[in-house]
């Protein structure tokens, strides 16, 4: 009886002391993360839209995979949004962050933080392998949610990090479609 | 003393001869960088946990050792984790997800336990240190022939203008992709390991032999 209970105080002994220490790390080091997500967050935006400004940030509440949106603007007239948007990746929620034009074509997509393999999934980091996304999601070019409606290098060059490409492509496609109904619906 | 040190690189090293921590070094050999960035979180998480076994050895039940070390162990892995998300993002990004994996990371947990606490605390930081690093260049082994081979490519820290990627004439053209996939994980192991063997037994046939003639 008494061993057990010895045994058990130390284990919690041990326990309450990482605790007391993480806690404490986390305290002086939650900050410094926050403003570095914001100082990446604001970084991407500025390189998505060299050209012109944002808007402030837009939240939309009842859609599983947008979550914000900003509008850009072009002399004062929108010209397209920024999407903030959750995919599904091989190991988690990937952010993703798209511009698009007002007709749902993509300019350009930034692949913000994610949990996907490192040499597979974690390609989709590199600015080159958006380039597949980039023009479609209007209504004459779709965006390529399969395999098959890649070119096969860009289909070889996905091997391995299927599922990665299938979340970043749907999550794109379903920004597509949320900003050309969008457009409907407030549209003069 | 420095044997403790020694034996991790080549005679008892973790990935070929003890073969512990197999998971992650098939899982992140896939680029040079990924096996420089999870065998430098190795060493450090290894360190600290060396570190603190052995100046608990007295202290913690043998009952509930094993609990103990994971508790240690996973406080470490959180601190460098938390540390380097706020103050080396760079880093962080590169390693981010290796440094989570560690935890799992049996080495860690069997130097605790084979190690660490029997012994003083020079020779267990001795033996992270070696059994560390000796990772670290198994990792690397693993990882030069999987990159060169499957994808032509060897992949560094970016460094101002360079990209951080050398490219190999001919093979980055045309590589053998399954090398880098799982199914080439598991053949470049197994015929490393086979590699190791006919060595360790070329070496204790040599020995027998020198035994016979001093015998003679």
């Amino acid at each position: 009886m008494k061993n057990i209970l010895v045994s058990g105080g130390k284990l919690f002994i041990i326990c309450a002391v990482a605790a007391v220490t993480l806690g404490g790390i986390n305290a002086i080091t939650e900050p410094a993360i926050k403003a570095r997500k914001i100082q990446e967050l604001n970084q991407a935006l500025k390189a998505l839209t060299p050209d012109a400004e944002t808007s402030a940030t837009e939240a939309v509440p009842d859609n599983p995979a947008i979550k914000a949106f900003y509008s850009v603007l072009k002399g004062g007239k929108t010209a397209g949004y920024i999407l903030r948007i959750i995919g599904n990746g091989y190991s988690g929620e990937m952010k993703i962050l798209a511009r698009y034009e007002r007709d749902g074509t993509i300019k350009s997509v930034k692949l913000m933080d994610n949990l996907e393999t490192p040499g597979l999934g974690k390609k989709a980091e590199d600015p080159r392998y958006m380039e597949k996304f980039l023009r479609t999601g209007n209504r004459s070019r779709p965006v390529p949610v399969r395999k098959d409606m890649l070119q096969s290098a860009e289909a070889d060059a996905i091997t391995g990090a299927t599922i990665t490409f299938l979340g970043i492509a749907r999550a794109l496609a379903e920004g597509a479609q949320f900003v050309i109904e969008g457009e409907k619906k407030y549209a003069p | 003393m420095l044997h403790e040190f020694t034996k991790g690189l080549l005679k008892e090293n973790p990935i070929f001869i003890i073969m512990l921590g197999l998971c992650p070094a098939l899982a992140v050999s896939t680029q040079v960088v990924n096996a420089l960035g999870m065998g430098a979180g190795v060493i450090f998480v290894l360190l600290g946990s060396n570190i603190f076994v052995s100046l608990l050895k007295d202290f913690i039940p043998e009952k509930i050792r094993i609990p103990s070390y994971i508790v240690i162990i996973a406080s470490f892995v959180t601190i460098v984790d938390l540390v380097m998300q706020a103050y080396a993002p760079s880093l962080s990004r590169n390693l981010g997800v290796f440094v989570q994996l560690i935890v799992v990371n049996c080495i860690i947990l069997g130097r605790a336990e084979a190690f660490a606490n029997k012994r003083s605390l020079a020779e267990s930081i001795l033996d992270a240190l070696g059994m560390g690093i000796g990772f670290t260049l198994g990792l690397l082994l693993i990882s030069l022939i999987r990159e060169v081979l499957g994808a032509g490519t060897i992949t560094l820290f970016a460094v101002g203008s360079f990209d951080g990627v050398i490219r190999i004439p001919w093979l980055s053209s045309f590589p053998a992709r399954v090398i880098g996939l799982a199914t080439g994980a598991l053949m470049v192991m197994g015929y490393l390991k086979a590699l190791f063997n006919w060595l360790e037994t070329k070496k204790e046939q040599s020995r027998q032999r020198d035994a016979v003639r001093s015998g003679l």
